[in-house]
Parts: structure tokens; sequence; C-alpha cells
């Protein structure tokens, strides 16, 4: 009775496993092929397709929804009322009109009040390495600081839409027309903006930005009043009075990975050492990449994003892969990638 | 002009430096290799744990942006490879701000960075944990009228007195000179942020380029060859670890 001799079962993973076991080889085999695809499917200068849906949430001033692959980000905003006599220490008293450029130097007003308030929130289950239950971790943390940096230093809001003015009637009796009427500001505005990630597949601060970006496009704020009778701020609920924010330009976010094929510490071979730059990396991607780099570009100011000092923030830390002339080239794929999300949030 | 360090005061930690500069003044302590915790421990790698401590107060989301910039730099120049299952924790106390630091207008965080990473590579030096690479950071601000010139390590007054700034750059270069780090914020073009870059890879680590504190103020520069005697911020590294290498072998020499 023999049997046919049984094969000796080769040593090979189907591919989750491969790529759980050894991540960084799994990559490498994908790039090092002659079609030098991602283990994702998408060529390395391949962003993933945004979606956006505004005005989701019925409680919020604005809010939106946008999904970048498998990342899936919900932003509310919502206004609330500063009162002037709740200031301890006013940074401006009467109100200063814009210059003629629309060019104002609100940016002390907006930071030293704290008239916007970011946070991030990372939902039970967005992803695997989040832990419910505990305390906001470092993640959130380093997001919720670029996007508020990133938030003053891009002159995105105008300090004129959030503040609550009050002109005094000029007494009758008193003949002087010349005279200006003093606007005095009885509060202001306060934006609370937050980010819930639904679920996290890298590209974190893209998708929160994007997010933020969207929602305070959609933002109504109701018309608010002062009642000198009440000595209070009012709030008009006709719709019709609500106004929108004024954006300063549209900076956009392109984040991009750099994977290198050599593991760990590079002595030696060094000349069989190659870098792929990723763009939009997913959370894979982003584990085994150690290099990272931010390009946010402003492309609103000339036509196609070609105008000069488009560039908002550069963000690059964890390696040496990236110099010189590769950042023109990131510039160049950020501004390329600024025209995508132009239409996208233009015709949602 | 050069940076002030002083290495292994704190006779606890592994490792320790206090670093002064242009009113900035940080304590480091590096403790390491030391047992990891079970949580933390990667099986082929080292764990690099940064902590910052601000001047006044505890921790908030800047330090900790500040600590994943630092770790993610560090983690980079560090052999974590050569000392798997251990932990490499650092701590920076920022011991002192100039005073006119909050009210610059710019972001605090990025005129502190460089500052924080020459803390942190001076008391990795010190306590003689592998590394692959040093490193030297530098911050350069371009102010807002089109004629003048990036200021190159630029001093809380500096930046004051050149209100209102367009953009802000810091650059961390390591000893090959390859770009290790690199925060910009503000507008500017790609040919601003290349000139700022010439300008900081010329004070970090250019060849008998220019000394620290020349070209931004030609007044400055009189009491030059007494007090900063280095051609770069790369130099002025090897000139501290020459005289803490001097020190420990003092035992040696004096026979």
């Amino acid at each position: 009775m023999a049997t046919q001799p049984q094969p000796v079962p080769a040593l090979s993973f189907p591919r989750p496993i491969f790529a759980a076991l050894s991540p960084h080889p799994f990559l490498a085999a994908h790039l090092a092929s002659d079609k030098a695809i991602r283990a994702n499917g998408r060529k390395p200068q391949e962003f993933r397709t945004p979606g956006i849906n505004t005005g989701s949430l019925t409680h919020c001033n604005g809010s939106a929804v946008v999904r970048l692959g498998n990342t899936a980000v919900v932003c509310g905003i919502r206004a609330e009322i500063l009162r002037a006599e709740d200031i301890a220490n006013p940074i401006v008293t009467g109100v200063r009109r814009e210059d003629e450029d629309g060019e104002e130097d609100d940016r002390e007003e907006i930071e030293g009040l704290r008239l916007l308030v970011p946070n991030i929130e990372l939902a039970t289950g967005s992803a695997p390495s989040h832990l419910p239950g505990s305390p906001p971790s470092t993640t959130a943390q380093t997001l919720v600081t670029r996007i508020r940096s990133l938030l003053i230093s891009a002159h995105l809001l105008r300090a004129d839409d959030l503040r609550i003015t009050y002109a005094p009637p000029v007494p009758e009796d008193l003949d002087t027309p010349d005279v200006e009427q003093e606007e005095e500001i009885k509060g202001y505005w306060v934006l609370y903006i937050d980010t819930m990630f639904l679920s996290l597949d890298g590209a974190a601060f893209d998708a929160a930005w994007c997010a933020l970006l969207a929602a305070l496009r959609d933002t109504l704020i109701p018309h608010a009043y002062y009642d000198s009778d009440l000595e209070t701020i009012l709030c008009s609920d006709d719709p019709s009075q609500a106004r929108k924010l004024k954006l300063r330009g549209l900076p956009v976010p392109s984040t991009f990975a750099v994977f290198e094929s050599t593991e760990g510490d590079k002595e030696g071979d060094s000349e069989r050492e190659k870098a792929w730059v990723l763009s939009d990396p997913d959370a894979f991607e982003e584990g085994v990449c150690k290099e990272t780099v931010t390009v946010v570009v402003d492309g609103s100011g000339g036509t196609k994003g070609q105008s000069e000092e488009n560039v908002r923030k550069i963000e690059k830390s964890g390696g040496g892969v990236i110099g010189r002339e590769n950042m023109k080239g990131l510039i160049k794929r950020g501004v390329e990638r600024w025209g995508v999300w132009e239409r996208v949030l233009n015709d949602k | 002009m050069a940076p002030e360090a002083v290495l292994s005061h704190l006779h606890r930690a592994d490792g320790s430096a206090t670093y002064t500069y242009n009113g900035y003044s940080i304590i480091g302590a590096v403790n390491g290799p030391i047992e990891v915790q079970r949580r933390d421990e990667m099986p082929e790698e080292a764990t690099v744990e940064v902590n910052v401590r601000p001047a006044v107060g505890v921790g908030s989301p800047k330090e900790r942006h500040l600590e994943t910039l630092l770790h993610r730099t560090l983690q980079s120049i560090i052999l974590t490879r050569s000392i798997p299952r251990t932990l490499v924790q650092i701590t920076l106390q920022v011991r002192s701000l100039p005073a006119d630091d909050t009210s610059t207008g710019v972001n605090t965080s990025l005129t502190l960075l460089p500052h924080l990473l020459h803390t942190s590579i001076l008391a990795l030096l010190s306590a003689s944990i592998p590394l692959s690479t040093t490193l030297t950071a530098i911050p350069v601000a371009i102010p807002s009228s089109s004629k003048s010139a990036p200021l190159v390590s630029p001093t809380a007054n500096d930046l004051l007195r050149a209100k209102p700034l367009r953009s802000i750059h810091v650059f961390a270069f390591s000893g090959d000179r390859k770009l290790l780090l690199n925060e910009s914020d503000g507008a500017f073009s790609y040919e601003e942020w290349d000139e700022a870059y010439e300008a900081a890879e010329e004070v970090c680590c250019r060849e008998g380029g220019v000394r620290l504190g020349e070209g931004m103020d030609v007044d400055m520069d009189v009491d030059m060859d007494g007090e900063g005697k280095v051609a770069n911020l790369e130099a002025w590294l090897r000139e501290v670890v020459k005289e803490k290498v001097g020190r420990e072998q003092r035992w040696r020499v004096a026979t």
C-alpha cells in the first residue's frame, strides 16, 4: 500500500500574514517589483480620492465629514459668545478697520483671546493602537497643536468676522456730523472646532485639516447685536440674517512618507539602499516609514497655484532622505494636490 | 557668540548637559540603556522616550508636539538596533527663556526647538549612547520687508525688532549634512525656503564658513576672535566633545 508521498508544504504565507509578520520586507517587495506598486494598490505618487459631505450635523453652526480612503473624520463647529466684560485684559478696545487690501494683523486678537478652540478626539475603535478610555494620546495632542498652529499662522479667519460690535446712537443735540461714530466691541464669537476620527487609516493631519476647512466654509454665524435696553447681546433667529465666514485663502496639506529599502541602521551596503516617497500614506505604511513630510500649499493667490509664496508650512522629521532638491518636487506634488482638494471643496 | 555647554554635571543621571544660548537655558538628562517597561519593549530596537518640561507650569499639548518632533529626530540618529530591548530616556527641563520670548509673535515652540535639539544631543553624547551621527540645528527668520536678508539664529530681541515676520524656519542637519528636520511656518516660496536653507547650512556645517553671529550684524563682530572662535556649529560641537574627552582622559595624561 504505497501512498503518494505528500508534497512538502512550501514555506510561504498568505498575504495578510506576511504583512503582519514582516511589514518592512513586505512593502519593500511590492515597491521593488517591476510595477512599483504599493501594498494598497496605489502608485507611489498616487493620493487617495477625497470625499466630502457638509452640513451633516444639525446642532452645529457648521460641520463636515471627510473621507480619505479608510480615514473618516467628522468636524463640527460651534460658535459661542464671549462677552467683552468677561475679558480680563482686553487686547483691542476700539474697532480697527481693515486696510484696502483686506489685510489686517489680527493674529494677536485671535490668538490672545483664544477665539479658536480646536480639539481632536479619536473615537473608540478608530485605530488598533488607540486604547479607549485613556486620556488624550500623544498623537491627538500633537495633531491639535499642529492644527492650531496652522490655523493661526495661515491667518485663515478674520477677527472682523468674529467681533460683535455696537455703535451707540449719536445724541441729537450734539451737532457734530463730522465726528466719526465710534463703534465699540461688545463681544466675540468663539469657535469651538471639534474633530472626531471615526476611523484612522493614515494621513490624519490632511483629513482633519480638510474637514475643518470644509466645516468652516459651511459655518453660518447668526446675526448678533447688542441691545442697549437689556444691556446684553442678543442673537437674531432669522436665518436670512446669518452670515458666512470669509476665510483667507485655502491652505491644503499633503503628507508624504519616505520608505527606505534597508531597515534600521544602514551601514555598509549603501549602494543598494533605495528610498521611495509615498504620497498620502495609510496606517500600514506610516507604521514602517520613519520619515514623514507635510507640505501645506495655498494656491488660491494666483492662477493654478503658480503664484509666489504659495507655501504655508513645511514639517519634516524622522530622517535625512528628503533634502533640498526633493523638497521642490514635493511642493510641486502639493500644488497638484491642492487643485484636487479645491475642486472637491468647491463642488461638494 | 557660541552657545555655552556644561556636560555631565548631574551625578545621578547617566548623562547630562546644560545648554545656554541667547537667553535660552535648558538642562538635559539622559538615562540609558535601562530596563524598559514590558508594554514599550521592542524586540529589535531600543525604545526612546523624550520628556520636555516647560519653564513654568506643567506640560501642555505644545510640549507633546515638541516631544514628538524630538523623538522622531533622535530615534533616527540613535543606533537603536545595537541596544535592543532597552530604554533611552531623555528628560529636558527648560530653565529659562528670554524675556521677550512670548511677545515676538512667532510660534514659541519653533524658537525653542533648536535649543532642545542641541541640549538632547549634548546629553546623549555625555551618556555615551551609540549614535550614527551628530546634529546641529538653527532657526532662520525672514522679515516682511523684501529687502532685508534672512535673520540667522535671531535672538528674541532681533525677532521683536524685525516684526512683522513673514516666515520662520527651523533646520537641523546631521553630521553628513543631510537635512534631518525642518519646520517652516508662515508664507513663503520655494526660493525663499531655499535661501533660508542655504543660510542655515552655512552656519551649521559649512567648511570654513561664516562664524555664527557674523553677517547678521556688522557692528557686533568686534570681540569675535576672543569669544567665539568657532567656524560653525558643527565645529563647536566637536570642541565641546573634545573638551569632555580631554577631561575624562585626565588621569592618563597627568602621569
